[in-house]
């Protein structure tokens, strides 16, 4: 018994470490394989490589596909956080400035693109915009402006969680204190509280536009012929095949993904964001 | 993401009228009514009308929605084929909770109690980047893995373990694998913040007291982490029941899920009234679940 004990002791750290170190393979070893198989010289993926090579980017960048589905999310990314910051940084101030009737239903309100899933408001969003067609006679559903519409929707809940967070280290006095000595509104939020919360509107557009960026089950039913992004086009190549040129686009993606999100974290713990 | 937040939801419609005008302040109003506006047509509205559309009858004919009644619903929970996908759904979103909660603890843990501030902030980043990486790309990664050519496969063929390649992709362990990586982060997230709150005083406390790491673990650390827990496993169960993207490219085109259903019906059946159906059931049992957990939660932890 008394051995039993002492190795159960010992084994606490090990397993542990051991239970880390497996989790943290299973997150990182997607990532890490497509970035590996992204230099493979052969195009049938078989390990271990005959060689390794550059030229998939340049195969990559090459098909339109590609490069426009990486310049319709990027555009869409674009304008999605600048949409969600503009409407989404009012609004967190008038919540984060105190309680009044109804403050916590419109908090759930703005909150709720993050709650409801994906594929249920995208297919929801898809539906209305083809009654708007039918209504209105105007081509709304597989366009670019419903796509925006989509991704300030997906961006808005990140934007108003980040931003209301960093506003709660804002002490309302300050703002009470600058309107008590004469300064307009505005000025009172650009002196007082925009410098407390700038690392978390940088936090909340740079979410927000990785978000809108990513995205998948919203987009799927509005990408039509010319406003397709690029993780549809990911999806759509992977359906038929995986090969270095996909995973060179992949790789692309992480690597913009990964610096922005380094650089936003010397500014804003990520963590503070969940 | 509480209890509180869905239920106010369906009463949050009424709402935006109201405080503005006898808030604190004249201007928020129209601070407020833009995001309002934004969320009410993008979201709101399309769902009440795929209510509507969920009770419709389907004509492949017509142009326009009819009818009025629960055929779509009594289709569905009458069919076994469709009770088969949902139950389906469920079990894959419950072997990813459990395998992401057993994961999940020792990477949570092992990151709250690191002392070097470098090693920590590395691991939330390992934790946080692949997590917003997008399902496509992760989805990839796991077909160079699980391959009949690939890394796996290879491995398992040189070191003799095996001497035909085991299909591993498009089946259903491919999909649990290819989820647990995706939910992962959340849960290991969602710990690290709680075991952080809880701090090291209570396991000296019981060190001291000669209790062993283990049983400190179990007896202490765990119990107060309890809520942590359950809020984990049921971020964890909600976006797996709604995966879309791994199980259909890891899962492949046999491997039947409720969210890549709701997207057949809608785009490739045409059958909008029949996949708001889907949708609703979807959304249904997500909130259902959520819901009902955090009400046993306030019962045995109080308010999370």
């Amino acid at each position: 018994m008394q051995h039993t004990g002492i190795s159960v002791t010992r084994s606490f750290r090990p397993a542990m470490i051991g239970g880390c170190i497996l989790a943290f393979v299973m997150v990182l070893a997607p990532l890490v394989a497509i970035i590996w198989v992204s230099f493979f010289e052969n195009k049938i993926i078989s390990f271990p490589p005959t060689g390794y090579t550059l030229s998939w980017y340049a195969t990559a960048w090459e098909m339109p596909r590609f490069r426009d589905g990486f310049a319709t999310s990027l555009k869409l990314g674009v304008l999605a956080t600048a949409i969600s910051l503009a409407v989404g940084i009012p609004a967190s101030v008038v919540l984060a400035r105190g309680r009044f009737p109804g403050r916590e239903a419109i908090q759930s309100l703005l909150l709720a693109p993050l709650i409801v899933p994906g594929i249920v408001a995208g297919a929801a969003f898809y539906m209305f915009l083809i009654e708007a067609e039918i209504v209105t006679g105007v081509q709304v559903a597989t366009t670019f402006t419903g796509l925006v519409i989509a991704h300030s929707l997906i961006a808005l809940p990140w934007t108003v969680r980040l931003v209301t967070a960093s506003l709660l280290g804002v002490d309302p006095q300050l703002r009470e204190a600058a309107l008590t000595m004469g300064a307009r509104p505005f000025t009172a939020f650009r002196r007082v509280t925009w410098p407390v919360i700038r690392p978390g509107v940088v936090a909340g557009a740079l979410f927000s536009f990785v978000v809108s960026f990513v995205d998948l089950e919203k987009s799927i039913f509005l990408v039509g012929p010319g406003t397709t992004t690029l993780p549809i086009v990911i999806v759509n190549y992977l359906e038929w095949s995986v090969d270095p040129t996909i995973a060179a686009v992949a790789t692309v993606q992480i690597a913009l993904i990964a610096a922005g999100l380094i650089i936003t974290d010397r500014y804003f713990k990520l963590a503070r964001a969940f | 993401m509480t209890a509180a937040t869905m239920v106010d939801e369906g009463g949050a419609a009424a709402a935006p009228g109201r405080p503005v005008r006898r808030g604190p302040r004249s201007d928020a109003g129209w601070l407020l009514a833009p995001s309002l506006a934004l969320v009410l047509a993008g979201l709101m509205l399309p769902l009440v009308l795929m209510a509507r559309y969920s009770l419709a009858h389907f004509d492949p004919a017509a142009t326009e929605v009819s009818g009025f009644g629960v055929e779509n619903y009594t289709r569905f929970f009458g069919d076994p084929f469709y009770l088969w996908i949902l139950a389906r759904t469920l079990t894959v979103a419950l072997a990813c909770t459990a395998i992401c909660l057993l994961l999940g603890v020792p990477a949570a843990y092992v990151i709250s109690r690191v002392p070097s501030r470098r090693l920590k902030t590395a691991l939330i980043l390992a934790t946080v980047i692949p997590l917003l990486m997008g399902n496509a790309v992760r989805a990839a990664g796991w077909m160079v893995l699980l391959a009949d050519k690939g890394l796996i496969n290879s491995a398992l063929l040189v070191t003799g373990v095996i001497s035909e390649p085991v299909r591993i992709l498009y089946t259903g362990s491919a999909v649990v694998i290819g989820l647990i990586a995706v939910l992962l982060p959340f849960m290991i997230i969602s710990l690290q913040s709680v075991f952080e709150g809880i701090g090291e005083t209570y396991e000296e406390a019981a060190a001291t007291m000669g209790a062993r790491p283990w049983t400190t673990f179990f007896r202490v650390t765990l119990p107060l982490a309890m809520p942590g827990v359950f809020s984990g496993c049921l971020l964890c169960f909600v976006l797996a029941v709604n995966a879309y993207a791994t199980p259909v490219l890891i899962g492949g085109p046999s491997f039947q899920m409720m969210a890549p259903k709701v997207y057949e019906q809608a785009i490739k059946v045409y059958n909008w009234p029949f996949a708001a159906t889907l949708a609703f059931i979807l959304m249904g049992v997500t909130f259902a679940l959520t819901v009902l957990s955090s009400i046993t939660l306030q019962k045995r932890y109080g308010a999370l």
